[in-house]
């Protein structure tokens, strides 16, 4: 007997066409594959790796899966929606048929390996749909359910949520960087206490998402340890010798090098501290001059003549001797997010090191 | 009669409250924060948010 999708006979050709809805019932997200397996009469989980697996290859099945979650409507929408064959859902279907189009244009140039221009604007802007779709989610318990314009409106307040969230974050993350220890913490308090206190008369839950926003951002910088009091730019010291070798650099933000291969140190024991907050310190010694470490990194590596050591929380210590006629540099480094570099004049000798290479001399200058 | 508190919000303000503790703790070198140590109560915080948030919106 012939059949056609859904499993109906040539006896109900007659029928309303069945229509494809999202599932209300049958959802992990949107119903989208809930509502395909039904309509196809084949289970929901096949749809739901397809678009799994579609999402990894250029992010095709995100987008087309986007498309689908606006374009097609719930199955609890309301009955003076239009239906198959009326001119809304014609509409509906021509912006599928051109999102399915848009879709495989931004998978294709992935699957061929190339041209990641179209790849480069449409996956961005459905991760933002998607964010926004999912923030105002969580914000307001309003799930992607209901027509296009309301999935599109609360994409949209998402998008707006993030925008003002990332406003706060980089003004809670600027000020703990750059002001006193407190002052973002000071904030944060009073705002707990105010939304506390309001909770016995009348909430204050619009204040939530700010103050957590606030507390993230501070406590992230307060951790990883960014301070940028030392300025922002690139810092190139070489000093000629030990007179001019100050015994502290500082920078915020950038690159700072010390260049000490040119300098006329003294033999001992000569301290150094360098504190960064975001950026790469670089440390370069004479071959004769023997370096004990004591570094700290929030996010980001040590490179100990060519030894490496990467991580969050990196707490680095290397604290060789050296004989009495030989100079120490005893070095004491912060560094908040980036590298901390350390070598002699064969800097291209250690960038090429191999760790279990046993044969690599270590620092010829510190004694065993 | 006595009011009920909005318990997501008072949740959230407690969080809040002991995110606020941390760096204030953190801010005077009372301790030392790390981001070892910062991540799970971030975690711990903001998932109670939203487990009070959704058993609220449940009833």
């Amino acid at each position: 007997m012939a059949s056609r999708p859904g499993g109906g006979s040539l006896e109900g050709m007659n029928e309303t066409p069945k229509k494809l809805t999202r599932s209300r019932a049958d959802r992990v997200v949107g119903g989208v594959c809930g509502g395909m397996g039904r309509y196809f009469n084949v289970d929901p989980l096949f749809f739901r790796i397809g678009a799994v697996a579609l999402a990894f290859v250029g992010g095709a099945g995100l987008l087309l899966y986007l498309a689908a979650l606006v374009l097609v409507p719930s199955e609890d929408q309301p009955a003076g929606a239009p239906g198959v064959g009326e001119p809304g859902a014609q509409r509906n279907r021509a912006l599928v048929i051109i999102a399915i189009v848009v879709g495989l244009a931004v998978a294709f140039p992935f699957l061929l390996g190339g041209g990641l221009l179209l790849a480069g604007i449409g996956i961005p802007l459905a991760i933002l749909v998607g964010a926004g779709v999912l923030v105002w989610w969580l914000v307001s318990g309003e799930g992607p359910s209901g027509d296009a314009g309301d999935i599109a409106r609360r994409a949209a307040l998402g998008v707006g949520v993030l925008i003002v969230c990332c406003f706060i974050a980089l003004i809670g993350a600027f000020a703990a960087a750059a002001g006193p220890g407190w002052l973002v913490a000071a904030f944060v308090l009073l705002a707990g206490v105010a939304i506390v206190g309001a909770a016995f008369v009348q909430p204050l839950r619009w204040l939530v998402l700010p103050a957590v926003t606030l507390a993230l951002s501070g406590g992230f910088v307060a951790a990883v340890g960014i301070d940028v009091h030392g300025g922002i730019g690139n810092r190139d010291y070489r000093p000629a010798s030990s007179v001019d070798l100050r015994d502290h650099y500082e920078l915020g933000i950038g690159q700072l090098v010390l260049d000490l291969r040119d300098t006329d140190l003294p033999k001992g024991d000569v301290p150094v501290k360098l504190d960064i907050g975001v950026g790469d310190a670089e440390l370069i010694v004479p071959n004769d001059v023997c370096v004990a470490t004591d570094a700290e990194v929030g996010m980001g590596n040590v490179r100990f003549f060519g030894h490496d050591h990467g991580g969050v929380d990196v707490d680095y210590e290397d604290l060789s001797d050296a004989a009495p006629t030989t100079t120490r540099l005893l070095l004491k480094a912060n560094v908040g997010i980036g590298q901390l570099r350390v070598y002699d004049s064969r800097g291209e000798f250690y960038d090429d090191f191999d760790p279990l290479d046993e044969s690599h001399p270590k620092q010829a200058a510190c004694s065993a | 009669m006595h009011k009920r508190p909005d318990i997501p919000a008072l949740v959230a303000g407690l969080v809040v409250l002991a995110l606020g503790g941390v760096l204030m703790l953190d801010g005077v070198d009372a301790i030392d924060l790390t981001l070892e140590a910062f991540a799970p109560i971030a975690c711990a915080g903001v998932g109670a948010i939203l487990l009070a948030n959704g058993l609220s919106r449940d009833r």
